[in-house]
């Protein structure tokens, strides 16, 4: 496995430097929050404050930072913007500059220079006012191209709807094929998992000559590769994706091969039906004991049984998965984006079409004929039809009899098959030409569309990173009926729970924790033996699975993500972390959940699986947790250091707790600048261990888990431990902004600003007013998103 | 039978052209087998026919050079010269598994089959084969070596194979437990020497179309947001030219270089359409060899206990079923001699096809370069046995003599299968079961 995470290789201290993991994380630097705090018109007083401040930048600082703060190469490159108060600025100039000549601009010429880069260029509402934010085209990203294709095939089929029932539904029969009159047991699995050695597997069935039929839905909730393994000592037949696609054939059951193994690419929020046949067949000779299973490898994960949790008990509609590899985008806004344009990128949508027009050739088009066998096919029409509807969806449009319309499904549809007269060819050219088509490559080209065709366009984009595609929505759009702000949420209401929202709100939450940036993560194994890779397994699961039901409860309430006492936990995590990790029951399922023991568990604040990922692999890192919090949870913007450092070595203070050692390394002036507000953040969760095991004392000393906060109006908030700093979060403005902007940025993939220099306050607000239900203030930001004003323009 | 279309027809079914097609034909520089001197390519050719023969109206009475062809072989007679028969030469195998299903399984691997839960009309039920099959050995031989190495190593041909993975469908094991799928359907086979060529061409195709969209779209944007898409589009004209490019300097190639097979459109696969389909496999297995695609064929018509309907023979039943009829039903004794006869036409099609094309860049045709190795699971349909199988080489692969009868006596077939190796230059210590290889390569082969 790779190891991506620089200070995880941290076997030896003196590999790890504190710039290689800060570079890892990308800095949010359009956060247009702080838009308020400056008055659009500078008083008079400020204006004199501002042009004393402006000669004084011209004269003692311009040399270095350049004269609008974008930095000067070879001096100091890095552009002046940030989210410190002026107050800290003033502090940090006073302190600090000019360079080696601190002394040059204290008290009110430091604070002179401050109010003016503050207000000229440094402070969000300066970049804003500089430079508007406005909605920019972009092209699909990766999972926006993955999710559309995918959509694409669902459109023929439908998609299923969220649904509480997990399992597998089974069928047992006596014999070894399926006989109405021999079917004994009809029931729900919770997971596939037998050993009915050379018993029968249920009342009135022959142990030597029987058959079972599991049919079900396997739910992915993250896009990756999965390997799917069955084991099975009898001959099994399963499908997989669609009932009627192959996945594995063990007709025969042959020698002791038992064993088998495929990893397929799952799109995430999309459930794949699967069924298997599996059947003991009576024999001369000795019978084999029957034993079955069906596990996988997730992403990232290790393998394990196939969770009930992620089984549902019926087959759902055929679902299609993109298998072609496609680059990954741009990300340097804290969020995917596609704005390059590569020739790796274009080669992939051209393979992402052609894998498309093959499953469509397979399958999309002899299912069409057979719902539409009678209708008229006088010169091909009915394959017309189905190709109309491809562009259609495709394109996110309706084909009507305007001009325009009937150009477009001549160019994309009739020319294409008057081309050929062979059926599957016509098929290839028109995905072909429709799926490299910047009309479906770029959804907000929309411009000379209605507006309920728009709206519906851009729903689907926000709540689904996909197009239009299930036919009550298609319907409302020709219908014209998104044009209101209530016609938009009650649809953003209705696709709010589908599976592919709730997949995108867990990449939320994957990308506001910076999970991506947490895996492979090892521990000492002298120090914390059993810390291994099942164990890391079991809490990501944990992690996942909590998120998942604090959010998709009724509350939906971003506050008990940091204070819900109550997880999830498995028998290996809880012989790791002990009774306060014990299941409340001993039976059901693998993943239970824990009591509400009122010890300090604290959501995901605390969960072990954080808390390990942001620690080094023997000790503590107030540093990253402090940098967590401060860059992830509550949204302000930090600095790289100056220079790359390596951290003091415990071996070298051996007397010293962590926190000192911390404080000792970073106590010079130019650290504190930063290290000021990441320490006090990071030391409060002290109490928790390089693996997350609450702790009271480190080498016989007391730890201290006192910390500090100044929020971005500058107030000072102190707390002490983990308790208290959750209950600060959960009610702090900050944080509070910071998850509104991350959700809205990753949900739209634009900046709040783009609609309105208020729409973060405002989507804040509401946020707020809601109780902080995560599910209402996403159907708020689609809403923003999707409300389109203006008229279609004509081309 | 021979209904196919114009080379024109078909390419406009199938969207590609000549050049497009030749982008993966013989074009130098592909980094597979060396153009440089190199000794002379040798290939080998299974083909499988099912059910056993009419033993007495198959193997010639005399042994030696001088030697008469009977009724089933007299397709042949133009390649007498260049053919072996070998008769007495018997499968040992016992083990798990019925007649046919050691008949196939173990025909080409020399080795007994796991057991497992197939049962057959007798004996013990089975599973896969437990070993490599010789095919399969040699083709990764050859692949180990870059001067024999080829794009595809080897292409495992059908002509309906029934849809399904069981022990009677399958003759060739990439190792243990790992039957490999012939391929039947010949559009299929056609993708997968052709298709990512098809894809250039009709990714080309479109471009234009492409263009005009971009041309539209650019349009209905504003300014700012333009430069995203004009950068776009300048990636689709680079993608554009290149493929013109190329296109047309593989076109040059193709006016001196190899045809692509021409495949009438639209054969579904179907028991009427076998003849066509037969010819359809075998002319892209002779355009595969030009290309030096693979080496080694296999070519496997319908399956263990087959049951072609010879409808264009006159034929109604089952081959299978008439198989099991006893010498003195004369009425099906005629029919299988019939239509083994016709198996006997597919052999002789191949090797004329394989006669008639000249080697490319070496001596002689393919045919001089090629052996073709004719076999079926059983020596006789309604025995079930395993003696005297049926073994006709054609063609000059192997290096053996050629043009003669020989008679072996009942040696266990997995010297032959020794004898095969060491004729494709790579001599193993045995094959398969080694209680069956004691006695070495068989004598008097070459």
């Amino acid at each position: 496995m790779n190891k991506t995470h620089n200070f995880r290789h941290g076997c030896v201290w003196t590999l790890c430097t504190v710039v290689a993991w800060m570079h890892t994380i990308p800095c949010i630097v359009a956060d247009e929050a702080a838009l308020q705090e400056t008055p659009a018109e500078p008083p008079t007083q400020h204006s004199v404050l501002l042009e004393r401040g402006a000669t004084i930048y011209r004269e003692q600082c311009a040399s270095c930072h350049g004269d609008q703060g974008q930095g000067v190469d070879g001096l100091y490159k890095d552009r002046l913007v940030g989210d410190d108060t002026t107050g800290e600025l003033t502090k940090l100039i006073t302190t600090t500059m000019p360079k080696d000549e601190a002394d040059q601009c204290v008290g009110e010429d430091a604070k002179a220079v401050a109010e003016f880069i503050h207000y000229s260029f440094y402070s969000d509402a300066a970049q804003i006012r500089n430079r508007p934010p406005r909605i920019g085209l972009a092209r699909l990203t990766a999972n926006q191209l993955r999710q559309s294709i995918a959509d694409l095939y669902a459109h023929f089929d439908g998609i299923v709807g969220p649904t509480r029932d997990r399992g597998v539904k089974a069928i047992y029969f006596n014999g070894h094929r399926w006989k109405n009159e021999e079917k004994k047991i009809e029931r729900v699995d919770p997971v596939i998992d037998f050993d009915f050695g050379r018993e029968s597997p249920g009342e009135g069935i022959d142990a030597k000559s029987f058959y079972i039929y599991w049919e079900g839905g396997l739910k992915a909730d993250v896009t990756g590769r999965y390997e799917i393994i069955v084991r099975s000592t009898c001959s099994f037949v399963m499908d997989f994706g669609k009932i009627g696609r192959q996945f594995f054939d063990n007709h025969v059951q042959s020698g002791d091969k038992t064993e088998f193994r495929q990893t397929v690419t799952l799109t995430a929020g999309r459930v794949y039906p699967f069924k298997i046949d599996f059947i003991q067949r009576e024999r001369k000779t000795e019978l084999p004991p029957a034993v079955v299973s069906l596990s996988w490898i997730p992403p990232r994960g290790v393998e394990e049984i196939i969770p009930t949790r992620q089984l549902i008990p019926y087959s759902p509609q055929a679902t299609f998965s993109l298998q072609t590899t496609l680059p990954p985008d741009d990300r340097s806004y804290g969020y995917e984006r596609g704005i390059a344009i590569s020739r790796e990128w274009d080669d992939s949508t051209t393979a992402a079409a052609l894998e498309f027009a093959d499953i469509a050739v397979a399958e999309l088009w002899p299912r069409y004929q057979r719902i539409h066998k009678k209708d008229a096919n006088e010169n091909r029409a009915q394959l017309r039809s189905f190709l109309a509807e491809v562009v259609e969806t495709a394109f996110r449009i309706s084909l009507n009899d305007d001009p325009g319309d009937k150009e477009l499904r001549q160019r994309h549809v009739d020319q294409q098959v008057d081309t050929t007269p062979d059926d599957a060819e016509a098929i290839r050219r028109v995905v072909l030409l429709a799926l490299k088509s910047p009309r479906f490559l770029y959804p907000l080209a929309d411009q000379t569309q209605p507006q309920s065709h728009r709206a519906a366009n851009r729903l689907a984009l926000v709540m689904f990173d996909s197009l239009p595609s299930d036919e009550w929505l298609q319907k409302l759009a020709r219908q014209d009926k998104l044009k209101t702000e209530e016609q938009i949420k009650s649809a953003a209401y209705r696709m709010v729970s589908d599976y592919r929202t709730q997949a995108k709100t867990l990449a939320l939450m994957h990308a506001w924790l910076n999970l991506d940036h947490l895996h492979d993560i090892n521990k000492d194994q002298q120090q914390f033996p059993g810390f291994n890779d099942e164990l890391e397994h079991d809490l990501r699961t944990s992690l996942n699975a909590f998120i998942e039901d604090t959010i998709w409860s009724d509350a939906s309430d971003f506050r008990q993500l940091l204070l819900a006492e109550r997880s999830y936990t498995t028998d290996r995590i809880a012989e790791f972390y002990g009774d306060a990790w014990k299941a409340e029951s001993d039976e059901g399922p693998r993943l239970r959940m824990t009591g509400a023991d009122g010890t300090a568990r604290l959501g995901l604040l605390n969960h072990p699986f954080l808390m390990s990922g942001l620690a080094y692999h023997d000790s503590t890192s107030p540093i990253h947790r402090g940098v967590f919090l401060i860059r992830y949870m509550l949204g302000r913007t930090l600095r790289p250091p100056a220079e790359a450092f390596t951290p003091l070595s415990p071996d070298l203070h051996p007397d010293l707790t962590t926190r000192e050692r911390v404080a000792l390394q970073t106590s010079p002036e130019g650290c504190q600048v930063c290290h000021l507000k990441i320490n006090g953040l990071g030391f409060a969760l002290e109490n928790y261990d390089a693996v997350g095991r609450f702790r009271t004392k480190e080498h016989s000393k007391n730890i201290d888990s006192a910390g500090r906060y100044a929020d971005r109006s500058g107030a000072e908030v102190s707390f002490s431990g983990a308790a208290e700093l959750a209950r600060f979060l959960a009610e702090s403005d900050d944080a509070h902004r910071s998850f509104v902007n991350r959700a809205f940025q990753h949900f739209v993939k634009q900046p709040p600003a783009a609609y309105g220099t208020d729409t973060l306050e405002k989507l804040t607000k509401k946020f707020r007013e809601s109780g902080y239900n995560i599910r209402e203030l996403i159907v708020q930001i689609a809403a923003v998103a999707a409300k389109i004003d203006n008229e279609p323009t004509t081309p | 039978m021979n209904r196919y279309l114009s080379r024109r027809d078909f390419l406009l079914k199938t969207g590609i052209s000549v050049a497009a097609a030749n982008l993966v034909l013989g074009v130098p520089g592909l980094g597979f087998a060396s153009q440089a001197e190199t000794p002379r390519k040798k290939r080998m050719v299974v083909i499988f026919s099912p059910n056993g023969v009419i033993p007495k109206h198959f193997w010639p009475d005399e042994e030696g050079k001088d030697f008469q062809l009977k009724r089933i072989l007299e397709p042949l007679a133009d390649y007498k010269d260049k053919m072996l028969t070998l008769h007495g030469i018997n499968n040992r195998i016992k083990g798990d598994g019925d007649g046919h299903m050691r008949g196939i399984g173990c025909l080409l691997t020399g080795i007994e089959l796991f057991p497992g839960d197939v049962q057959g009309g007798s004996d013990t039920p089975a599973g896969w084969s437990m070993g490599i099959s010789v095919d399969q050995h040699l083709r990764n031989q050859l692949q180990a070596d870059p001067a024999t190495q080829t794009r595809f190593g080897s292409l495992e041909f059908g002509v309906m194979v029934p849809d399904r993975a069981d022990t009677w469908t399958r003759m060739s094991y990439a190792g243990a437990n790992q039957p490999v799928a012939p391929i039947d359907n010949p559009y299929q086979m056609f993708d997968k020497l052709y298709g990512q060529a098809r894809n250039k061409e009709l990714l080309a195709s479109v471009l234009d179309n492409l263009s005009d969209d971009f041309r539209k779209v650019e349009q209905m944007i504003s300014s700012e947001d333009r430069r995203l898409l004009q950068d776009h589009l300048a990636m689709v004209r680079e993608v554009e030219k290149e493929l013109q490019t190329e296109l047309s300097r593989k076109s040059d190639v193709a006016s001196v270089g190899h045809a692509v097979p021409e495949l009438p459109p639209n054969v579904e696969e179907q028991n009427e359409n076998i003849p066509q389909i037969s010819r359809m496999q075998m002319d892209m297995m002779v355009n595969s060899f030009v290309a030096d695609f693979a080496r080694i064929a296999t070519f496997q018509i319908t399956n263990s206990v087959g049951q072609p309907r010879m409808k264009w023979l006159g034929i109604e039943e089952g081959h299978h079923e008439l198989s099991h009829e006893p010498d003195s039903n004369e009425d099906a004794y005629e029919k299988l001699i019939k239509i083994n006869t016709w198996y006997s036409e597919q052999v002789a099609y191949l090797a004329k096809r394989l006669a008639e094309t000249p080697e490319p860049g070496g001596q002689g045709s393919l045919l001089d370069n090629t052996t073709i190795i004719w076999t079926n699971e059983l020596g006789k349909g309604n025995s079930h046995t395993r003696d005297n199988i049926p073994f006709i080489m054609v063609g000059g692969g192997l290096d053996f003599e050629m043009g003669r009868s020989l008679k072996f006596g009942g040696v266990p077939h997995n010297r032959l299968l020794m004898s095969i190796c060491e004729g494709m230059g790579h001599p193993v210590p045995s094959f398969g079961n080694t209680d069956f290889c004691g006695d070495g390569v068989l004598t008097g082969l070459s």
